[in-house]
């Protein structure tokens, strides 16, 4: 069941007039373009011969040469030092069971914060978003050792569950309940729905936009995580992507192409991602119930 | 008499929202509370990670908020006051861009998808990647905007420009989170409300003041409060674009946490814990003060 | 909806598969090292090295970078000798080697079997309790002093017992753009060295040019070649650091004044880079490096780092050394075991040298490849070669790392910038305890 709230013909009650939508235009592609430079820049580096940048002075703007030889050396499957088909493995296993777990428990969290009553629920809230802000740069060693205490170490599910711990998501999501009318939960209730079913049913369905937003913030900070990682896992091929290829630093220092290639091979999976999340991003987003209070 | 419904208030005790709640509760207490409350003990000790914790009581706090002499105090002092420079610099710019973008986008242009989408990509790339991008642009003589602009700034050894390559890097990665956000909450704003506001001859900047700001309250808040968190917590780009300098002064106190506890030699994690202790405890109340104003501005 | 649907089984599929693999993962032992995918197909794991008759050594390198392939390369000839333990190589980033292998010591899980340490992290370790004494155990095994460097044994040396065997030298030389030199040398190097003087010398016409008379980077350890080249030292006493002393502001003030003069690299480039793109006619580097020069088609040498006195020679070392963790599951003869590992390498150390190493076992100078190599000079080296072991040597050059490039820049004087590295060492020695 779907809430639809009552709209007016929104488009077209309330036109944005023609002269402003092309005024926002002609901005818009003067900003896109400056933070499309960045990348593109990136990109076609990975093209270049690292010698001719030095020769040239180290700077080049177009490859003299294009070439794929640093894809090749480092996309090489015998390149033991840099297994990066193995890395993108673990990444997707991590980094996809993170995020349905993730989603799933916030959720809960957030509508028990949300849309049911229980002692103490604003102060326990509170008290977590509190201490949540803590830095956590000193947890990592008793992180460790915890981990070695419940054998997790060098193990992918060390990444996974850790980091399960976030409460702003969870902020996130209970500020989207909000909106949910208790009146249609309350009338769930009645009909004799146990809480698990309105949940599932009714709440879950119209968080959409939201949980949509999480999964992918949760996704990409799993996905681009190398810190822990790297202090977690002990094996080279158990390492994900990004912290593996911030070993691949170590190994080419200031080259600038080869360094290119592994920038652009850690951002492409990402670009792919979006691209197919796209449809559902702007399906969410454009469901008008937005984000309220 | 109507019978009443007295559904809500059946204060029959119910296990269902503890259930609901209990996955999180329990996974944050195991991998947060205990290694924070770990951590928070062991800012009260002497400790190199590998042999026990000596207590030694409010000695560290006493090193880095009093003693001048100390190098620590220079460090904890020099790093916090970097890492603040750094929020209120920043987190301005991480507001305002996003939200005059998302008004743009609101505008409904033409291609707004794919401008919305563009922007948002970087959020998706690791510091690695991102940090490596904007190395090459900065360069001083390899670098994009020298040698396109003919200038010859040495962008990562002077002041304001080291500053500047950071909040740029930082902006860049970062406005795509808000912007949704703000993109939504926008697109969420009943039309009818703007138009009655127009009829009655409050246009633009008062309209957008005085009706669009507040209702877009919620998200606005949410969003200040985690960017300046974030912000806080600035690590990766002062370390690998300008590595700290020039002359420490884009070193901030994160940087120097985790080189006195994970540095050469000895750890002096005590140490590192009470400069942690002491940045969470400002960042918490930082935190907290900002949702307690919001809420009492809205009253 | 299908497709979500679709995406949801995969994600299931995908949970499932994992949640076997982690389980399969827990048969891991102290023993054998298994893949953690072992029936997803071609797990490319870190050699899936079948243990031998008795079992397996776990071997923890630093060699993430291009010098992995390289030591994977021996190790691999050692495992293809049959031997009753064969050897599994792990490669950790430095720092959380350092992290992990004193972690794991303290703990006794997953202690590594022999390790690879920087000889200046071996006092420290040895004085936490971490290392075991060679003397007890070399005794019957072909490990002999007499075959190695004696520079790089000797200084494992620590209250009569012996810490490390050495497996490198590797030292920051200087390299030397020929074409350049002979533009602009003035016959410097005919006497085979390079002095400061001679370096000024060249500056003028190399400025007129648009030529870097001498690249500086990694100034911490050309800070300590040139100190150690005065006589300088961290600290005479070993315990605490006194290094801002007029030797050291020798050094500093020499480099502000060649900054002053324009003879350097402006702030903020790549003199290394640029080394490799003919800009460059000095460039003092790791001997590590030399593939790049080979890479670049560069007319380049290797030389001794410059100095101020010609009869007085001085290149910042490190070594490689292979050390024994303290570990309660490593039995006699796998010790035993260990050190016929040790040897094999030492006795196979071509690969290595081609890494740009000079490895440290005496058995090298007689590969003639090796003699062709363009570090291999240093191997006959040994005054020359300063190696710092100073109990605190980390605490020291982290501290002097923030202030050498501002120093050389002249963003920082020399005496502020030494007072501070001092202190900050200080601090923190009184603070590690």
């Amino acid at each position: 069941m779907k809430i639809r709230k009552h709209q007016s013909d929104d488009t077209q009650v309330f036109a944005s007039t023609k002269k402003e939508s092309w005024i926002a235009f002609f901005l818009l592609c003067i900003i896109v373009l400056i933070a499309l430079v960045p990348l593109f820049w990136i990109i076609i580096s990975s093209f270049k011969v690292d010698a001719e940048i030095n020769q040239a002075g180290g700077f080049m703007f177009l490859p003299k040469t294009w070439t794929l030889k640093n894809y090749k050396e480092i996309l090489s499957f015998s390149n033991k030092q840099l297994p990066v088909f193995r890395w993108f493995f673990n990444s997707i296993i991590v980094s996809g069971i993170h995020t349905i777990l993730a989603v799933i428990i916030y959720a809960m969290s957030a509508y028990a914060y949300a849309k049911l009553e229980f002692k103490g629920r604003d102060t326990l809230f509170l008290t977590i978003m509190f201490l949540s802000s803590f830095p956590a740069i000193t947890n990592i060693i008793p992180l460790y050792k915890i981990m070695h205490i419940f054998g997790w170490l060098n193990k992918l599910i060390a990444l996974i569950v850790p980091g399960l711990a976030g409460v702003l998501n969870i902020f996130l999501i209970r500020q989207f309940m909000y909106a949910i009318p208790d009146v249609i939960l309350e009338s769930a209730r009645i009909d004799g729905a146990k809480e698990w079913r309105v949940f599932a049913k009714i709440v879950m369905p119209n968080c959409k936009p939201i949980l949509i937003a999480v999964g992918l913030f949760t996704f990409t900070g799993s996905w681009n995580d190398f810190l822990w990682p790297s202090i977690a896992i002990n094996n080279i091929d158990r390492l994900t992507l990004t912290a593996g290829l911030q070993l691949a630093k170590g190994v080419y220092g200031n080259q600038v192409a080869r360094m290119c290639t592994i920038a652009t091979i850690a951002i492409v999976p990402m670009i792919i991602l979006y691209i197919f999340t796209q449809k559902y991003f702007v399906k969410g987003i454009s469901i008008n119930s937005g984000v309220k209070g | 008499m109507q019978k009443s419904y007295r559904v809500k208030s059946k204060k029959k005790f119910s296990i269902t929202p503890y259930l609901f709640i209990a996955p999180h509760i329990i996974l944050f207490i195991i991998f947060f509370v205990i290694p924070m409350f770990y951590g928070i003990y062991a800012s009260f000790t002497k400790w190199n990670l590998f042999s026990d914790p000596e207590f030694i009581g409010l000695d560290n706090y006493k090193t880095i908020l009093f003693n001048k002499e100390s190098t620590f105090y220079r460090q904890f002092w020099n790093g916090l006051k970097n890492t603040i420079t750094f929020v209120i610099i920043c987190v301005p710019f991480q507001i305002i861009i996003p939200l005059f973008i998302a008004l743009l986008l609101d505008k409904k242009p033409k291609g707004r998808n794919i401008f919305q989408g563009i922007l948002y990509m970087p959020t998706l790339f690791s510091i690695t990647s991102v940090t490596l991008t904007w190395l090459f642009i900065f360069n001083r003589s390899l670098g994009l905007f020298n040698n396109l602009f003919g200038t010859d700034i040495n962008w990562y050894g002077e002041q304001p420009y080291a500053w500047m390559t950071i909040v740029i890097t930082t902006l860049w990665w970062g406005i795509g989170g808000n912007l949704i956000i703000y993109v939504a909450a926008l697109s969420g704003i009943d039309k009818s409300v703007l138009e009655a506001a127009n009829l009655d001859g409050a246009k633009g900047f008062k309209r957008f003041w005085y009706i669009t700001v507040p209702t877009i309250k919620f998200p606005l808040t949410y969003t200040i409060i985690v960017s300046v968190i974030a912000q806080f917590n600035i690590y990766g780009q002062p370390l690998i674009i300008t590595g700290g300098g020039p002359n420490e002064s884009t070193f901030v106190l994160l940087m120097y946490i985790r080189n006195l506890a994970f540095g050469t030699g000895n750890s002096i994690a005590g140490m590192a814990s009470s400069m942690a202790t002491c940045l969470g405890l400002i960042i918490g109340i930082i935190s907290v003060g900002q949702l307690v104003l919001i809420r009492r501005r809205s009253e | 909806m299908k497709l979500k649907k679709l995406m949801a089984l995969l994600l299931a599929t995908i949970m499932c598969l994992s949640l076997m693999a982690c389980g399969s993962s827990q048969k891991s032992n102290e023993n054998t090292e298994t893949g953690s995918m072992n029936n997803e197909g071609e797990a490319e794991e870190q050699p899936q090295v079948k243990p031998g008759k008795k079992g397996s050594i776990e071997f923890w390198t630093v060699f993430t970078g291009a010098d992995g392939s390289s030591m994977q390369a021996i190790v691999d000839a050692y495992n293809a000798t049959n031997p009753d333990y064969t050897v599994n190589h792990r490669a950790i980033e430095a720092n959380d080697l350092y992290l992990k292998m004193p972690l794991a010591i303290q703990s006794g899980e997953d202690v590594p079997d022999v390790a690879i340490n920087h000889i200046e992290r071996i006092p420290l370790f040895q004085e936490n309790g971490f290392l075991e004494d060679y003397n007890n155990f070399i005794g019957d095994s072909p490990i002999k002093a007499e075959n190695y460097n004696p520079k790089a044994w000797q200084m494992t040396e620590i209250n009569g017992g012996h810490y490390g065997i050495p497996l490198d030298v590797h030292s920051y030389a200087l390299y030397v753009n020929m074409d350049l030199y002979e533009k602009y040398g003035n016959g410097a190097l005919d006497d085979g060295i390079l002095t400061w003087d001679e370096i000024k010398a060249s500056g003028e016409a190399c400025k007129a040019d648009g030529i870097v008379t001498i690249g500086m980077a990694w100034h911490r350890v050309k800070f300590l070649a040139a100190y150690a080249q005065l006589g300088g030292t961290l600290s005479s006493d070993g315990v605490t650091p006194d290094f801002d002393n007029d030797k050291a502001l020798k050094v500093l003030n020499l480099w502000t004044e060649l900054n002053d003069l324009g003879y350097i690299q402006k702030d903020g480039d790549a003199p290394w880079e640029m080394f490799l793109g003919g800009q460059v006619l000095y460039c003092p580097e790791g001997i590590w490096m030399w593939n790049n020069v080979k890479e670049a088609g560069l007319n380049a040498k290797i030389y001794d780092y410059p100095v101020f006195d010609p009869a007085v020679k001085g290149n910042w070392t490190s070594s490689h050394q292979f050390v024994l963790p303290k570990n309660e599951k490593r039995d006699a003869e796998k010790t035993k075991a260990v050190l016929e590992f040790i040897d094999f390498i030492g006795n196979n150390s071509l690969e290595w040298a081609k890494a740009g190493q000079v490895p440290a076992h005496n058995a090298i100078k007689d590969v003639a490849e090796f003699k062709d190599m363009p570090q291999a000079f240093l191997a006959d080296e040994n005054e020359e070669l300063k190696i710092y072991n100073y109990k605190y040597y980390g605490y020291a050059v982290e501290s002097l790392d923030k202030v050498l490039t501002e120093i050389l820049f002249g963003r920082m004087t020399a005496e502020d910038g030494l007072k501070q590295a001092v202190q900050e060492t200080k601090d923190r020695i009184e603070m590690g305890q």
